[in-house]
C-alpha cells in the first residue's frame, strides 16, 4: 500500500503524543465517566424488559408496550461517555438507530425520551418519531433511521454555529458499515473543504448487522480514511472510555478553535444483537462477549485506583435504577396518541 | 440623444455577431437611468444592458434578430 | 393566506430574473436566507437563478458546493433546523436520485417525527422540463414524484410574476418547500424563445399564497387543469378556439403541495368537460390525481370523461421529434380539447 501526502496535510493524529502514556484524569471525571455508562447500561437493560415483556407467545414484531424494531447500545457506552463529557447541551449530536446511549450521555431528558419510545403524547415527538427517530430541540439532538443519513444535516447545524460565531460544535456518530456509504465520504469532504466545527464518530462494534467489517470495507481502519479528506483520524481500540475522552478531548477542542472536522472511530462492543429479536446465529464469538464487557472493566480499574467500593457501587446503581424507574413510570402514564390526530404535525 | 451599442461580449472577436435575445421595454417607452432595457446574446454569453440615461427610448432591432457588436440597438431621447 | 400588497409599480421581468428578484428581496431584509448549490455563484446558476446575486451578497452567501447533493442538502436541513433559512439548488430534478433521502426522510420527515417540535424552514429549488433535446435524464418533470411523499410543500410558477410571488411566500414559509421552475419558462436567451416567459411582475414586496391555483383565462366551454410551461401552451391553444367560438377556461394549479382542489372542482362543476395537461408522466402521478379528486367528488360533474395530455410511460427520447411527440404541446392539447368538446 503507498501513501502520497495530500496537498493541505494536518498531521494524522490530533496533536499530542499519540501512544504516550496519558496523565491519569480527575477522579471526578473518572466517576462522571463510570456513572454515565451505568445509567446508560442500566436504562438499556430496563428497555430491553419492557421491549420483551408482551412480545410473546413467540415474538411477534408488531406487539406490546414497545412495538417496532429496537436496537439497544449495551457495550457502546464508552463511546457516549467519552466525548459527551467534553459537550454541553448547546453542542448538537447527530446518532443513528441506535441512538440511546448518546442521548443519555448528552443530556436529553429522561422521561421524555422514554414517553417516544413508548409512542406516547409526552415523548419527544408526541409518539409520532419512536425510538429512531428522536429529536430533542433543546440539545440539538437527533438521530436518523438511515445509515450514514445522520452526518448531512450535522454538517448543517456546525454551518449555523459557525456562521453565527459560537464556538457550538456538531458530533455526527455512525457506525463502521456506514463507512462505506456514500453520505460518509460526501460528508467528510465538504465538511474538511468548508472548514466546519464537526467531530465525525464512528462506533466500530465488528458488524453490520450480520457481516463483519473485514467482509464489507476495504480498509482496516475507517481512521485512515481521513487522510483521503485531508482530516485528522484516530483509532481508539479496546473500547477504553478513558482513550475515548483524551481522543475526544483534542478533537472537540480543535472543532471549537475553528480548525476543522475530525474522525474518531472507537472499535467498540456490541453486546446483544443487532436489534431485538435478532438470534445473531452469523457470531461465532459470542459466547466470549460477556467477558468484554467495558463496564465491569472500568469498575475495577476504578476499584483499584480506591475511586469505587461495594458502597459506592450499589449507590450508583440504585441512583441509576431510580432515575431508569421514574423514566418508565413516566412513560407508561403518558396517553396514547388519539387516532384522529395522525395527519397533524405534517406541517406548521 | 443617447445611442445605446450591443456590448462586446466577446473580446478575442470584436467583429463577432450575437443576437438581442430580450427587450424588457417597449419602443417609445419612458424610461429611466439604469432600468433594465434587454438581455443580449453573444454564442452561450449573455449579459444585461441597462439604460446609460434616463428618456423616451426608441428600439433599433428587433428580438432574435442577428447583430454585430459595437452596433447601436436602440436610441434614448 | 391573505395578501395585501400597497398598489406598486410593476416591470417587465423574465421568469428567471423575477426569481432572482424575489431571492435578492429576501436576501436584503433577513440575513439568515443563503443560496447553495452547484455553480450558482460566479456562474449564476446554470439556468440562471442566481444571476448577479454574488456580486451582490458574497461568497458568504451565495456558495458553490462540491458535486455532493447528499451532503449540501444535509447541510441546508442542518442550517434549517438551527433557524437558518437556506435556499438549496438541485441543478435537475433528475438528479434527485442521488440524494433522494436527504430529501424525503430527513427534510420531508424531521417536523413530523419531532411532533412539530423541529421546523425545517429551506427552499429545495430544482430545475425540470424537456423540449430542447436533453434527453431522458436531463428533461424529466418529477414534480408527481415530491408531491407524492408526505411533507414537504411542492410549487411549479408558470409566470415571471408566480416565480417570484411563490419564491417569496416559499423562502417565509417555515415548511420545507420544493420550488420547481421548468427550464421553458424561465426566458433563457439560449432557449427556444416563448413569449409568455416575459411579463410584469410588481417592483416591491410580492407574495402570491401557497396552495392557491389561478385562473390563468376564465372560460364556459371547457376546463383545462394544468401547470407550468404547459400553461403556457394552454393558452396558445384557447387563444386559437377563442376564434371559433370555443371558450377554455384554463386552472394553473400553482401549487401542488397544498394541491387547490376547490378551485378545479368550481371550474369543473361550471364548464362539465376536464383536460387535465402535465408535462410529468401519465401514470401514478399528478393528472391521475387531478381527475380522482373530481370523480370521488361527483363523478357526475363530468359530461365526458376527463381526458389526460401528458408524457407517456416512457424515457424522454433524444430525437427532436421523438420527443416532440411525448411531450404535451400545443398540437396534443388542441386535439384532446376538441375530443371533449
Amino acid at each position: 500500500m503507498t501513501t502520497q501526502a495530500s496537498p493541505s496535510t494536518t498531521s494524522p493524529t490530533v496533536p499530542a503524543q499519540a501512544g504516550a502514556a496519558r496523565p491519569t484524569l480527575d477522579p471526578q471525571i473518572r466517576l462522571d465517566l463510570y456513572r454515565t455508562m451505568v445509567l446508560s447500561r442500566t436504562y438499556e437493560e430496563a428497555i430491553l424488559r419492557e421491549y420483551h415483556a408482551d412480545k410473546g407467545p413467540g415474538f411477534d414484531i408488531g406487539k406490546g408496550l414497545v412495538p417496532g424494531e429496537m436496537h439497544l447500545s449495551a457495550g457502546q457506552e464508552p463511546v457516549a461517555a467519552g466525548i459527551c463529557a467534553h459537550l454541553t447541551t448547546d453542542d448538537a449530536v447527530t446518532a443513528t438507530h441506535r441512538p440511546h446511549h448518546l442521548a443519555i450521555a448528552h443530556g436529553v431528558d429522561l422521561r421524555a425520551m422514554t414517553a417516544e419510545i413508548f409512542g406516547r403524547e409526552g415523548g419527544l415527538g408526541h409518539g409520532r418519531g419512536g425510538h429512531m427517530h428522536l429529536f430533542d430541540p433543546r440539545t440539538h439532538f437527533s438521530c436518523s433511521g438511515i445509515i450514514a443519513e445522520g452526518y448531512p444535516p450535522a454538517l448543517g447545524q456546525a454551518f449555523a454555529f459557525r456562521r453565527r460565531g459560537t464556538d457550538q460544535i456538531a458530533v455526527a456518530v455512525t457506525g463502521e458499515g456506514a463507512a462505506n456509504q456514500g453520505a460518509f465520504h460526501e460528508s467528510l469532504n465538504l465538511a474538511a473543504r468548508w472548514t466546519l466545527p464537526v467531530v465525525f464518530v464512528v462506533e466500530d462494534n465488528d458488524w453490520g448487522i450480520s457481516v463483519p467489517r473485514q467482509a464489507s470495507t476495504a480498509v482496516s481502519s475507517n481512521a485512515a480514511r481521513a487522510a483521503a479528506y485531508g482530516i485528522p483520524g484516530e483509532r481508539v481500540e479496546d473500547n477504553d472510555v478513558e482513550a475515548v475522552y483524551d481522543v475526544a478531548r483534542r478533537m472537540v477542542a480543535r472543532a471549537r478553535a475553528g480548525e476543522g472536522p475530525s474522525l474518531l472511530e472507537v472499535h467498540t462492543l456490541r453486546m446483544w444483537g443487532h436489534f431485538e429479536g435478532d438470534a445473531q446465529g452469523y457470531r461465532p464469538e459470542l459466547a466470549e462477549v460477556s467477558e468484554r464487557d467495558p463496564i465491569p472493566r472500568y469498575e475495577r480499574q476504578l476499584r483499584e485506583a480506591g475511586l469505587l467500593d461495594d458502597a459506592t457501587v450499589a449507590q450508583i446503581k440504585e441512583e441509576a435504577s431510580a432515575r431508569v424507574g421514574d423514566a418508565i413510570g413516566y412513560a407508561k402514564a403518558s396517553a396514547t396518541p388519539d387516532p384522529s390526530t395522525a395527519t397533524d404535525y405534517v406541517f406548521d | 440623444m443617447t445611442e445605446v451599442l450591443f456590448p462586446p461580449l466577446s473580446k478575442d472577436s470584436p467583429e463577432a455577431e450575437g443576437v438581442l435575445a430580450t427587450w424588457f421595454v417597449a419602443d417609445g417607452a419612458r424610461i429611466t437611468a439604469d432600468q433594465l432595457l434587454a438581455e443580449v446574446q453573444v454564442d452561450k454569453v449573455s449579459a444585461e444592458v441597462p439604460a446609460p440615461v434616463g428618456g423616451v427610448v426608441h428600439l433599433l432591432v428587433k428580438e432574435e434578430e442577428a447583430v454585430r457588436q459595437g452596433t447601436p440597438i436602440a436610441r434614448i431621447d | 393566506m391573505t395578501v395585501t400588497e400597497a398598489p406598486q409599480g410593476t416591470h417587465r421581468l423574465t421568469t428567471s430574473k423575477a426569481m432572482v428578484e424575489a431571492i435578492d428581496q429576501e436576501m436584503a431584509g433577513d440575513p439568515s436566507v443563503f443560496y447553495l448549490g452547484e455553480d450558482v455563484g460566479q456562474y449564476g446558476g446554470i439556468f440562471s437563478s442566481t444571476t448577479g446575486l454574488l456580486d451582490k451578497y458574497g461568497p458568504e452567501r451565495i456558495i458553490d458546493t462540491p458535486i455532493s447533493e447528499t451532503a449540501f442538502i444535509g447541510l441546508g436541513i442542518g442550517a434549517a433546523v438551527e433557524g437558518m433559512r437556506p435556499i438549496v439548488e438541485l441543478m435537475f430534478c433528475d438528479f434527485m436520485g442521488v440524494c433522494l433521502d436527504q430529501i424525503y426522510n430527513h427534510m420531508a420527515k424531521i417536523h413530523f417525527e419531532s411532533g412539530g417540535n423541529v421546523t425545517v424552514p429551506m427552499v429545495l429549488t430544482m430545475a425540470a422540463g424537456g423540449g430542447y433535446s436533453d434527453a431522458a435524464q436531463h428533461s424529466q418533470c418529477l414534480w408527481g414524484t415530491f408531491a407524492h411523499l408526505p411533507g414537504m410543500k411542492v410549487v411549479v410558477p408558470s409566470s415571471p410574476a408566480d416565480a417570484k410571488g411563490l419564491m417569496t411566500s416559499a423562502i417565509r414559509d417555515d415548511n420545507p418547500v420544493v420550488y420547481i421552475f421548468h427550464k421553458g419558462v424561465m426566458g433563457l436567451p439560449w432557449m427556444a424563445k416563448n413569449p409568455r416567459t416575459l411579463d410584469e411582475v410588481p417592483e416591491g414586496e410580492h407574495l402570491v399564497p401557497l396552495g392557491k391555483a389561478r385562473i390563468a383565462r376564465p372560460g364556459s366551454d371547457v376546463t383545462v387543469v394544468t401547470l407550468s410551461l404547459s400553461v403556457h401552451h394552454a393558452l396558445d391553444v384557447a387563444d386559437k378556439l377563442a376564434g371559433e367560438g370555443v371558450d377554455v377556461e384554463v386552472v394553473d394549479l400553482r401549487s401542488l403541495v397544498p394541491l387547490d382542489r376547490e378551485t378545479v372542482l368550481e371550474s369543473v362543476a361550471k364548464t362539465g368537460r376536464l383536460v387535465v395537461v402535465d408535462e410529468d408522466y401519465l401514470s401514478y402521478g399528478v393528472s391521475g390525481e387531478i381527475v380522482a379528486s373530481v370523480a370521488e367528488v361527483d363523478p357526475g360533474m363530468l359530461r365526458v370523461p376527463a381526458r389526460r395530455v401528458a408524457v407517456p410511460d416512457v424515457p424522454i427520447p433524444y430525437a427532436h421529434d421523438l420527443e416532440y411527440a411525448v411531450l404535451p404541446r400545443q398540437d396534443r392539447i388542441e386535439k384532446t380539447i376538441r375530443a371533449a368538446l
